[in-house]
């Protein structure tokens, strides 16, 4: 029996993860997006909702990082954080849970 | 300056205590009422529903009470205070529907105070506590100030009411007692340990007189003590009705079944959804006024069977500044999100709630730092942080369920914006005031549907915003605008709730102008995370335009609309900032909305044009994120919009028209 993730994730009973919207393997329970396609562009590409330049206020790296289902290219995971750390943004759901 | 243990503060350094240890503690000091099994067992289903519903109702009349004594249009026209009920041990059995955040750790306060307070000096009948130190409990940072009071039925310590309501001023470096310069806590309000304020029913005036000395507006703080001994009245007299008409033993039956019937719902709710673990971070730029850092907070939440897991491992070490939070902060930051996203139809008695959870965290990290960190913003910083990073962990948990998924909600407004005036008001008179605008941030976007606009934060549910007629009534300003603005909503499938700006500038007071501090973090990265390929919600963005003509438009009959027209030299504010604001001087304060679920270019166009048509989003916003295309008409040209979308698909992951990567 599968199992939905969130809007766009489907975890099955073997572990695997596909986008819901193409069926394309994205990942596994232990993570599910660890074939995802993933880009870091600066944070005012996000659009007009970032206001300013990080620069003005902060000397570390900012970036816009969004991660992608390989074959459709739905935004799977979207976020602006320091460029110089690993994305903290992580789930794992027990298989057959 | 690294912060130097303190030796002593060690017994100020409280955490929860079982019930049994506390009354081991207590031993024969005070005598605690108890209340056997099968009287619990006894109870009949009316009995029951007709006492808890009484309890409830006797939280919102403890508001109530304190909206009326106060004076403080923080707490009169905000609502930023809290009263709860608690048994006697301080397990809380119902939180007022306020500010959720503020009553969360008023269990710890009351267990540290049987603990140390029993023997010498004593709690008797007419008594009532005071205590603003986090370290203890009862509040989030200082200005928390939280007054609990022992309840007696037939001499036996029967139950705890408590009243806790945000101070505007307690002293400090700066006014309205953030200091935003701060280091470590000497910068700040002085935080105190409970301290029998009242005793026998009377004030003790050495004490208050203590108490008050350290305020900038004395006359004003005492009289929201007043008003906290006021609603502790009214819950009293309440409490004593309830105990004659039904007896004491029932009322307490009613009391332990309240806890146990929480701990059982959420258990059985926990159970429908699937383990697993989820992680995330929440940021903060800027530490105290010259930083340019950025903290993490990052929290795994691990759901195994009926109990939740907050693991903050991975967590930054606490900083020089006034962001950390104490544990009691950390708790602050928890109970909220579990109470409006799990328990809309639980009970909201954290005393049982909390036995589903377990906290792991390492003393000494920002929201479980140790004496003597500044904790002068903890309730809105590091405190609210844990709450965003809460908020994402549980959002992910119920996601993966297809009923419970209704009930989650994506960040909401990712910090509290700051905005604090000082200064000689119209009437002469000094006066100090946290401008509470930010209370319409907007929420995060549901699964099925938006976030609601300029509609609340999460963690105050009975929140609310003073109208802009009542602050310039109180205070001497004068408001260009207050609005809704475009594009501050995450992007998303379904959108995240906007925020507002607020306009204004100093008006009629005697000194001509104002003093400003300013502490509103988000500017160099959003608070707000979105979900699902939602993206985060606008950045904060405040600027003060000096030696404008704002005087020179309204004597030609003009109300500026918009910065550009004010003229003037803008500065653009940094997260911590203090400074005056003179006559012409217009300040522009701009706070943030809810985080986004979905992917954008899911987004129904036509929502998008509606999105357009009432400002919510801008042409560029709904041409460059959502990729909809509008004819001149505002209407969404559909063939326009599918190619577009078509080409920004690849476009924002990198690839061209072939799908090769574009800079390879
Ligand atoms: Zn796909």
């Amino acid at each position: 029996m599968s199992l939905f993730i969130d809007d766009n994730l489907e975890q099955h009973s073997d572990g695997s993860v596909t986008c819901r919207h193409c069926s394309h393997l994205v990942g596994d329970a232990a993570a599910p997006m660890n074939a995802a396609r993933v880009t870091e562009t600066a944070p005012r590409t996000a659009g007009p909702s970032v206001r300013e330049d990080a620069a003005l206020f902060a000397d570390r790296p900012i970036v816009f990082r969004r991660t992608f289902c390989p074959e459709c290219l739905t935004l799977l995971q979207a976020e602006i954080v320091p460029g110089d750390e690993v994305s903290s943004r992580h789930r794992s759901l027990i298989v057959g849970a | 300056m690294p912060v130097i243990p303190v030796a002593g503060s060690e017994e100020f350094a409280n955490l929860p205590t079982s019930p049994a240890e506390t009354r081991r503690i207590v031993g024969t000091a005070v005598k605690l009422h108890e209340v056997g099994q099968s009287v619990i067992d006894a109870l009949d289903p009316l009995t029951y529903e007709v006492i808890r519903h009484r309890l409830t109702s006797i939280t919102e009349e403890m508001g109530e009470a304190l909206k009326r004594m106060s004076g403080s249009v923080v707490v009169t026209d905000c609502n930023d205070f809290d009263a709860a009920i608690m048994d006697e041990v301080g397990d809380v059995v119902q939180v007022g529907l306020y500010n959720t955040e503020l009553a969360a750790s008023l269990d710890m306060a009351v267990s540290w105070t049987l603990r140390h307070r029993a023997a010498r000096p004593g709690i008797a009948p007419g008594d009532m506590f005071l205590c603003n130190d986090p370290w203890v409990g009862g509040g989030l940072h200082q200005n928390d100030v939280s007054l609990f009071a022992p309840l007696f039925i037939d001499g036996e310590l029967f139950a705890w009411t408590g009243a806790v309501a945000h101070q505007v001023d307690l002293g400090g470096v700066s006014p309205g007692s953030w200091s935003v310069a701060a280091t470590d806590v000497f910068w700040e309000s002085v935080p105190t340990p409970p301290v029998k304020i009242v005793e026998n029913g009377e004030i003790r005036d050495d004490i208050e007189d203590m108490y008050l000395r350290r305020s900038r507006v004395p006359k004003l703080v005492a009289l929201d003590l007043r008003a906290k001994i006021g609603a502790n009245n009214v819950a009293h007299e309440r409490l004593h009705a309830l105990c004659e008409k039904y007896g004491a033993a029932t009322v307490k039956a009613v009391m332990r079944r309240v806890l146990k019937d929480a701990e059982t719902r959420l258990r059985a709710k926990l159970s429908e959804l699937p383990d697993g673990s989820w992680t995330s971070v929440a940021h903060q730029d800027s530490a105290r006024s010259g930083d340019r850092g950025i903290y993490k907070i990052v929290c795994t939440l691990t759901k195994t069977r009926d109990t939740l897991t907050f693991d903050f491992t991975g967590t930054d070490p606490q900083v020089d500044g006034l962001i950390n939070c104490t544990y009691a902060g950390l708790r602050g930051g928890i109970m909220p999100v579990l109470l409006t996203t799990l328990c809309g139809d639980i009970p909201w008695a954290p005393g049982g709630l909390y036995r589903c959870v377990e906290i792991i965290s390492e003393p000494g990290t920002i929201n479980n730092c140790t004496f003597p960190s500044g904790i002068g913003k903890a309730s809105v910083a590091s405190a609210w942080a844990t709450t965003n990073v809460v908020t994402e962990c549980l959002a992910g948990l119920l996601d993966a369920h297809p009923e419970h998924r209704k009930r989650l909600m994506s960040v909401c407004c990712g910090t509290w914006d700051f905005a604090l005036l000082a200064g000689v008001d119209q009437r002469g008179g000094g006066f100090v005031t946290m401008l509470c605008d930010s209370m319409a941030g907007g929420l995060g976007a549901r699964t099925h549907s938006d976030g609601v606009d300029t509609g609340g934060l999460a963690c105050i549910p009975m929140g609310r915003v003073a109208d802009v007629e009542m602050n310039e009534f109180s205070f001497p300003m004068l408001y260009l605008w207050r609005r809704e603005e475009a594009d501050s909503g995450g992007p998303g499938r379904f959108r995240g709730g906007v925020g507002a700006s607020s306009c204004f500038i100093p008006y009629d007071s005697p000194l001509g102008g104002v003093h400003l501090v300013v502490s509103a973090p988000g500017k160099a990265l959003p608070l707000a995370g979105g979900l699902a390929g939602g993206l985060p919600a606008g950045t904060q963005h405040d600027v003060l335009l000096r030696s404008t003509s704002v005087h020179e438009d309204f004597a030609a009959g003009r109300i500026p609309a918009l910065l550009s027209e004010l003229g003037g030299e803008a500065e653009v504010i940094p997260s911590h900032h203090e400074t005056d604001l003179g006559s012409a001087d217009v300040y522009f304060t701009h706070w943030q909305g809810g985080g986004g679920y979905g992917d954008p270019l899911l987004r129904e166009p036509g929502a998008v044009a509606a999105d357009v048509i009432a400002h919510k989003v801008s042409v560029t916003g709904a041409h460059d994120v959502y990729g909809v295309v509008l004819a001149s008409d505002g209407t969404v040209d559909q063939d326009a919009t599918t190619s577009h979308r078509s080409a920004l698909r690849l476009s924002r992951a990198g690839l061209d028209s072939d799908r090769q990567e574009v800079n390879a």
